[in-house]
């Protein structure tokens, strides 16, 4: 019924784009997307419609998610949901024209840009629907929970949610005699281990720190910040400069780190994980998804969760699901989202072996410590262990804009010509005009 | 005007009106909307907000990064153009020649734009690697090889070289129109002696100017559109050092989302680049030959 | 030396005997040798792209890779075929997407082409003009209003936004054919007009044969670029069973994390697999663009 009337809209639509060719048909264009863009306010039966659903990835993305879907149409036969896989590069730019276009997903995933979308109206806030559906966030998902919130309301359920975990060799470890990294391991600590684990033009005892949830851990392990609580860019600050000072340290003063020069010789395109699997560092900062590489690897490794600075702190990578303001049937896709994220269609996110699930149950499941895939003993746990550690990285609306403003900015200083005053000095001038304040 | 120049006029908007309905109806209205977002101030989501010509001052007087990326284009355009011009010119003239194989010599002179980019950047980061083959084989000759991608001054000649590597694809029209050189011209230039080189030079060259005119005008214009190359390969960095308009307007269009200020760079640069075609047609009066003078 | 060598050629051979091998046109070693050279230097590249294509996913998790293969992984051919994605049923729309966008383009470039060169008509500098500025609008910012055009007209998720259009001819195609025709002798058309050929009989019978080969270089352009745009696709299409190759390879390209690497043995082969038709005809396709003798042709009619 709803459907029929929105294809009599469409041709209605089409007919005058037609007869409004030429001159007309700027305008229209504009109009048009106004008009479209009517909030979809209709909410029938919640386990019962037809919906789009948006993710990024490859093949193996696409074989998790399917499953998960599958899963709900067995448990709801009348909620019929299309994947769309969009190849990453151009998941933004697709959903962007989508929703520009007047059609958005009706569920999508989101990032790390949540609030492009949130901050524009463009997605739902959950916490109502979240709290008639009887979802518990907190107890969910524990601290990241509400994660994906703008000017305190949810806009996306966590879905997918690891912490950045430390690789390290274990051979080099034995080798010299060091104690399996931990928690508890100060940047003194780590630097020392770093240093015996290094051979100068050889071997490295650390990956590096170059991508901002590396660095950014240490920035909130200092008690520095990215954005202060009020909004405000807050990156010339001491904490965030002696950070950042340590993390280019690594490679130029201590010589731990492979220079970005070192890392092109290695080959394209190579970076920390790469370099861990082919033995050259000891220890690596990255995410879930260098296990399943790994398992086919001949070096001997296992898995920590990271050191500490003055406190634990530790960036996490993941994705959480929000519901688009177009959305057909908002509670239906609630109700999606709320089964998609339940402990049943969770564990296929494990046991595809494409990422940590969000759910804590999940993570604690003997599946998730054990999964069917591993080829040897990992220790798991750190996952869990480091969920407690993960602090809150602001997601702001100029996302985007921000994270080029730290590329363009940090160029020169992680080749080693400027230091972190110098450097940070400038983002935070930038940041400033960037970042404007809710 | 006379009856038949009226049904000469009358054929030919018959003739051009593929292109007229087309340009009409696919085009032209995205255009103009263009032109107005260029006015407004608008995300692509929310409905746009008039702002008269501010996009255009701020970009012409508070963005450090817009002349940074217009000068970039610049360069890139100024040292590409020519050289693929020229260096397209030695192939296609070497390649038609009555050589051996020369079908395949023609493939594999032609391959590297078909190879899909995502290939092209991986392997070039590899090519160009501090001690990679291009290094190593520059060492051959004694020169100190530097870190391509690495640093600002040496990132837009390592686009320029990927540009080059692409060069062959000039080839196909070359070819095609150095077959449609009657070959008397030559027959008649040997008999009166005239070495290859000079026969290159009095008759290939200039049976061929409208193709070289041709080369010329849809290089100026790809050039300074480059996308692709600079997005996948160095991404604008380090610190800008490599970003061109095409990937700053993309930037500010799809990833800041700020339609309006995108459409205004995206104006600015069709106003750069019909400057330069029309100066190249301006110049071409006196240097392209044309068997019937276009009117 | 000479007569070698025009044995080799065989479409030269064929035309008339007492031709022979005009001095610009014969190959000297040196020819010979920068030809090798050149194409040495362009095939690194790609024998780097082999290389990667054969490598095992061992090689490619630590990023270890050579010039020269190391590792014949010949499996990672079958591989990219046995993934959830429907190869087959990409590379079948990548022939019908292709075929229509060649055929538009082929049918509508040639007239269009010929009125800017030889027909005169008030207004059509001015509509030249227009049509040269079209190509300076970066494509990247009327993709969103033109979105929205094809959405009014009920086109997205169908083949038609990446097809329909050719048949409009485009700004480049026009200009190509507009300065290959200015390069033949006017004297042809006035000819035949005298004979009483319409406009439309000038262009049928006199300037379509003479066109084939900026034509089959118009289809081979077409071709290739249709055939490894995923962008469009990308924007328009939504449904799996839709899409062609060059957006299949961007799924292998794909990863969940920024900085996850990809597949890259993978991402080689399919990039191998998207280019081997395109270097096929090509290669096969040459013969129709550089061999046909229209020299000859408007010889005859001077």
């Amino acid at each position: 019924m709803l459907e029929g009337h929105a294809m009599t809209m469409d041709t209605r639509l089409g007919r005058r784009g037609f007869l409004g060719m030429g001159l007309a048909a700027g305008v229209i264009t504009l109009t048009a997307c106004g008009s479209d863009n009517k909030s979809a306010t209709a909410s029938g039966d919640a386990e019962a419609a037809d919906l789009v659903m948006t993710v990024w990835g490859g093949e193996s993305d696409k074989t998790a998610y399917q499953k998960r879907i599958d899963l709900l149409t067995a448990k709801y036969p009348k909620l019929k949901i299309t994947l769309q896989l969009i190849p990453n590069d151009g998941y933004a730019q697709k959903v962007q024209t989508m929703i520009a276009g007047g059609k958005g997903p009706d569920i999508m995933e989101v990032a790390e840009s949540v609030n492009v979308y949130s901050s524009k109206n463009q997605i739902q806030p959950l916490d109502d629907l979240a709290s008639k559906a009887g979802i518990d966030l907190e107890k969910r998902f524990g601290s990241i929970g509400k994660l994906y919130s703008y000017q305190d309301k949810v806009y996306a359920i966590p879905d997918r949610s690891g912490a950045m975990i430390v690789y390290y060799n274990k051979a080099l470890f034995e080798a010299k005699g060091i104690k399996a990294p931990t928690a508890d391991w100060t940047w003194d600590d780590t630097l020392s281990a770093f240093k015996e684990l290094s051979i100068p033009g050889k071997q490295w005892g650390y990956g590096g720190s170059g991508w901002w949830p590396q660095w950014w851990s240490f920035v909130y392990q200092n008690g520095g910040k990215i954005i202060d609580d009020s909004g405000k860019p807050t990156v010339a600050t001491d904490e965030v400069i002696e950070a950042l000072q340590w993390a280019g340290d690594l490679i130029y003063k201590h010589g731990v780190v492979p220079t970005a020069k070192q890392y092109a010789d290695m080959g394209a395109d190579i970076g920390g994980d790469q370099a861990f699997a082919n033995g050259k560092v000891a220890v690596n900062t990255t995410g879930f998804w260098a296990i399943s590489g790994l398992t086919k690897s001949k070096i001997d490794w296992d898995i920590a969760p990271l050191w500490k600075g003055k406190q634990q702190a530790v960036s996490a990578f993941g994705s959480g699901l929000a519901v688009s303001r177009t959305a057909k049937n908002p509670a239906a896709a609630l109700k999606a989202i709320d089964f998609l994220t339940s402990p049943d269609a969770q564990q296929q996110i494990i046991a595809t072996g494409q990422d940590v699930p969000a759910n804590l149950d999940v993570q604690k499941s003997d599946a998730f410590l054990k999964p069917s895939w591993m080829t040897k003993p990992v220790n798991m746990n750190v996952f869990g262990e480091s969920s407690g550690f993960v602090y809150r990285a602001p997601f702001i609306p100029q996302w985007n804009e921000m994270q080029k403003a730290f590329d363009d900015g940090l160029a020169d200083f992680w080749l080693g010509k400027q230091d972190a005053r110098t450097a940070l000095t400038a983002i935070q001038k930038q940041l400033e005009s960037i970042v404007k304040p809710a | 005007m006379s009856r038949l120049r009226r049904r000469e006029a009358l054929w030919f908007y018959l003739f051009a009106s593929p292109w007229i309905i087309g340009f009409v109806v696919f085009l032209l209205g995205p255009m103009i909307s263009s032109i107005y977002i260029s006015l407004t101030d608008w995300d692509s989501f929310t409905p746009p907000k008039w702002v008269g010509l501010q996009n255009y001052t701020r970009l012409l007087t508070d963005d450090p990064v817009f002349w940074k990326a217009l000068w970039n284009t610049f360069y890139y355009a100024a040292i590409s153009v020519p050289l693929g011009l020229v260096i397209g010119l030695w192939l296609a003239n070497l390649l038609n020649k009555q050589v051996r194989a020369r079908k395949l010599f023609r493939t594999l002179i032609y391959l590297p734009t078909l190879v899909p980019l995502v290939a092209t950047a991986m392997i070039f980061k590899m090519v160009l690697a501090p001690s990679g083959p291009l290094n190593d084989a520059l060492g051959l000759f004694g020169l100190p090889g530097p870190s391509w991608l690495l640093e600002a001054v040496w990132v837009k000649p390592a686009l320029i070289l990927l540009s080059v590597w692409g060069a062959g694809g000039a080839t196909v029209l070359l070819l095609a129109a150095m077959k449609g050189i009657p070959r008397e011209l030559y027959e008649a230039a040997e008999v009166d002696g005239a070495s290859p080189i000079r026969q290159f030079w009095s008759i290939t060259v200039p049976q061929l100017t409208p193709i070289i005119f041709f080369n010329l005008i849809m290089g100026l214009i790809g050039a300074f559109q480059v996308f692709s190359q600079v997005y996948i390969l160095t991404k604008g960095g380090p610190n800008n050092a490599s970003q061109t308009m095409v990937p700053l307007l993309f930037d500010q269009a799809f990833s800041f989302y700020k339609m309006g200020y995108a459409s205004a760079i995206s104006w600015m640069l069709f106003l750069v680049i019909l400057g330069f075609t029309l100066l190249a047609f301006r110049t071409a009066r006196r240097w392209v030959f044309y068997e019937t003078e276009v009117r | 030396m000479a007569t070698a060598l025009s044995a080799a050629t065989p479409a030269r051979e064929r035309s008339t005997p007492k031709e022979r091998v005009v001095g610009v046109f014969r190959a000297t070693p040196f020819s010979y040798a920068t030809l090798i050279l050149v194409s040495a230097v362009l095939c690194v590249p790609l024998v780097f792209v082999v290389s990667i294509a054969l490598s095992s996913d061992q090689t490619v998790n630590a990023n270890t890779f050579t010039i020269l293969p190391r590792e014949f992984h010949w499996e990672n051919f079958t591989r990219v075929f046995s993934t959830e994605l429907p190869m087959q049923r990409f590379l079948l729309n990548s022939v019908i997407i292709s075929a229509g966008a060649v055929l538009g383009q082929v049918l509508s470039s040639g007239l269009v082409g010929y009125a800017f060169a030889r027909l005169r008509a008030p207004g059509k500098n001015a509509l030249f003009i227009i049509v040269i500025a079209t190509m300076m609008i970066p494509s990247q910012i009327t993709m969103i209003p033109q979105f929205i055009l094809f959405k009014d007209l009920g086109w997205v998720n169908t083949y038609l936004p990446l097809i329909v259009p050719n048949f409009f001819s485009n700004a480049f195609n026009v200009f190509l054919v507009r300065q290959f025709v200015s390069r033949l002798p006017s004297e042809i058309d006035e000819a035949a007009m005298v004979d009483g050929l319409g406009f439309f009989g000038i262009y049928r019978r006199i300037m379509l044969p003479m066109l084939a080969p900026v034509l089959i270089a118009i289809g081979i352009f077409t071709l290739t670029a249709t055939w490894g745009d995923f962008m469009g696709p990308l924007i328009y299409l939504n449904d799996e069973s839709k899409m062609p190759l060059a957006l299949g390879v961007q799924y292998i390209t794909s990863t969940s994390q920024a900085l996850q690497a990809p597949p890259w043995n993978l991402v080689m082969v399919g990039s191998i697999l998207l280019t081997l038709p395109m270097i096929l005809v090509y290669y096969l396709g040459q013969r129709y663009l550089y061999e046909m003798d229209i020299s000859g042709g408007s010889a005859g009619v001077k």
